[in-house]
């Protein structure tokens, strides 16, 4: 019991320095964001403020078209992550369950366009999507989402489809299913904690995005959120920090709130005691 | 309840042919067993039969429909898989009712039909359990329940026993055997377990490499095996093989071994004087015997399992196992003479293999 004690404190040291950097920011960007705008230059620097101010979401909100942003973000996101999805599952079953030619290559050539960082093809992109009459058009954003994030989604969605095991479907066409029906009824309800998996990180990517929507978005009323928080801080006289920060703990709240409701699947491995 | 005719079946993979033409007919309400070594195509066949696998040539007909180009779904015949396979994310009330609410019968059709099932199969208690909350026993039987509920033409089974410890792989051997007597649906059953071919089957198919062996009833394989392959793959231990010369003489016959021993046998209308032959005798025909007659051979190993002894011993460089109920006592090294009954013994071409 002891060492176990001891054991456990060892590794909240190890781990200590990876937490504070991971919280540092954190800390700071919720304390500027709740402290009155006078006390944002104090020095020396500290934690704590005189007044917790609610007050400045709300000035924030007001002054910095944050909920145009938020809508302009939900949209952008929650799109590319469906159209990924519906894509990628039937793709990555075809790979998983049948054969054809050129299986191999097509494996290696999506896991190559993960090496390729979308910002060196933005130039491109940004060509692409003049000529399609898309730029300063959130559709654009929601194309290239998608189509970035499904090599990923293709490739994660597969090697789990590959652990779901073929019997239950032949199972359930004995039964008398057709392929859509077992593909509906039997492999997709097994296939939900990958497919959640693969949602969140689609859904994560692009949320944060920010070169791409920085270079395709033209017009202010189309901003997503990480562009609409760096335009407060880019190119302006008197930076409002403390309303810069607000946005920010804003704007990193619904990934917390669709991480924290989709993470128990992430754990959750449903095909276990399928087959012995 | 109907019959499978098998005509010409071939499988190939490409260049690899792992069926090379069955012909196999299945009465209606048989129990027909496919056994085998792994590797021999017998769960190719069962699930060419099921429709999971395509035909690459020949035909596969239930009844008098021919159904080679039928989905499975179509094809009305219920499956029982080695590993189960049932749906984890459904309860055993949900995963026997399956295929009764995919044809959309009456709420209370399916109750009662998935009740009887699970009575039958001893499961009234686990209906709303899930799977990974039964035991491989009760698993193997929601397996069956499931099969169970759908009054199909033809069960097929997969080596379902396969998963299951010892003990239990002889109480469901029973189960399964008493509710084909209860049914009488024609099945199919795949294993490489001989003894449950032995125990379960109306007819055995005996397979190798892609081949039919011998079809025949348990006894009519263990009596007169076709061939070495069929002789050496029945009965537990399995007979006893020893190669030497056919003599034929004005006195009768007997095989000369590589060692000098005569052993007497029949005389055979097929056996040439001369002919290189393998002389097969199981090890329960085995019977001791005092002076010069039957062959000298010496104890290696006893085994004694209560109901009976097992003794290993060498004939030559050839061993010899032999099979005693009576107690008798034996010790390494101790020279025996055993003999056998002539209407027990078996011999087989020594080139072809074929029984004489």
């Amino acid at each position: 019991m002891r060492s176990k004690l001891r054991r456990s404190i060892l590794y909240w040291l190890v781990l200590l320095p990876l937490v504070v950097v991971i919280l540092f920011p954190f800390g700071v960007m919720f304390v500027t964001a709740v402290r009155p705008r006078a006390e944002l230059f104090v020095y020396p620097p500290t934690w704590g403020f005189s007044e917790f101010r609610w007050e400045n979401f709300s000035e924030m909100w007001e002054k910095t078209n944050f909920g145009g942003a938020l809508l302009n973000s939900v949209y952008v996101s929650v799109t590319a992550t469906v159209i990924a999805l519906l894509l990628s599952i039937p793709a990555a079953y075809a790979m998983s369950r049948y054969h054809f030619s050129g299986k191999g290559a097509y494996r290696t050539f999506l896991l190559m366009t993960q090496m390729m960082s979308p910002i060196v093809l933005v130039l491109g992109l940004f060509r692409l999507m003049m000529a399609l009459g898309l730029v300063n058009n959130l559709n654009s954003l929601v194309l290239i989402y998608a189509a970035f994030n499904m090599a990923f989604t293709i490739w994660m969605l597969q090697s789990y489809f590959n652990s779901i095991p073929r019997d239950l479907e032949e199972a359930a066409w004995m039964d008398g299913a057709s392929h859509f029906t077992s593909l509906v009824r039997i492999f997709l309800p097994l296939a939900v904690p990958a497919i959640a998996v693969t949602a969140i990180f689609t859904f994560i990517n692009s949320w944060n995005e920010f070169v791409l929507a920085l270079t395709m978005m033209r017009s202010s009323a189309d901003y997503t959120l990480p562009v609409q928080i760096y335009a407060q801080v880019a190119g302006r006289y008197q930076v409002e920090w403390h309303h810069v920060m607000a946005a920010t703990v804003l704007a990193t709240l619904p990934v917390a709130i669709v991480f924290s409701w989709l993470q128990r699947y992430l754990i959750r491995g449903m095909a276990l005691g399928a087959v012995k | 309840m109907s019959s499978v005719t098998i005509r010409g079946i071939k499988k190939r993979y490409g260049t690899l042919t792992v069926l090379h033409g069955i012909d196999l007919d299945i009465e209606d309400q048989e129990f027909v067993v496919l056994v085998g070594p792994s590797g021999c195509g017998k769960s190719t066949l069962l699930r060419m039969i099921a429709g999971l696998e395509s035909v690459s040539s020949g035909s596969i007909a239930i009844g008098d429909r021919v159904i080679n180009d039928v989905p499975p779904k179509s094809r009305d015949i219920a499956m029982v898989f080695q590993n189960y396979a049932l749906y984890p994310h459904m309860s055993v009330y949900e995963n026997m009712s399956f295929s009764l609410r995919l044809r959309r019968q009456a709420k209370d059709v399916i109750d009662r039909k998935v009740r009887e099932a699970a009575e039958i199969l001893n499961l009234g208690k686990f209906l709303d359990r899930s799977p990974r909350q039964l035991s491989g026993g009760q698993r193997q039987r929601v397996a069956m329940g499931r099969a169970l509920v759908r009054d199909a033409q033809v069960f097929l089974f997969d080596e379902p026993l396969s998963n299951l410890d010892a003990k239990l792989r002889v109480v469901m051997r029973v189960e399964i055997k008493a509710l084909h007597q209860r049914l009488k649906t024609t099945s199919v059953y795949v294993t490489h377990d001989q003894i449950e071919a032995m125990t379960m089957a109306d007819r055995i198919v005996v397979m190798n490499a892609g081949r039919i062996e011998q079809i025949g009833t348990p006894l009519q394989l263990y009596d007169t095996p076709a061939n070495l392959f069929v002789a050496d793959f029945i009965g537990s231990p399995s007979m006893n093989f020893i190669h030497g010369t056919l003599h034929i003489g004005a006195s009768g016959a007997h095989v000369q071994t590589e060692n000098g021993t005569r052993l007497a046998v029949p005389l055979m209308a097929s056996g040439r004087d001369g002919q290189k032959v393998v002389y097969g005798v199981r090890p329960e025909h085995m019977t001791l015997t005092e002076g010069d007659a039957g062959a000298p051979v010496i104890v290696e190993v006893v085994e004694p399992t209560g109901a009976n002894i097992q003794v290993y011993c060498k004939l030559g460089e050839t061993s010899v196992c032999a099979i005693f109920t009576d107690r008798h006592e034996f010790r390494p090294d101790q020279q025996i003479r055993l003999t056998c009954p002539l209407e027990k013994i078996h011999l087989f071409d020594a080139e072809s293999g074929l029984r004489l």
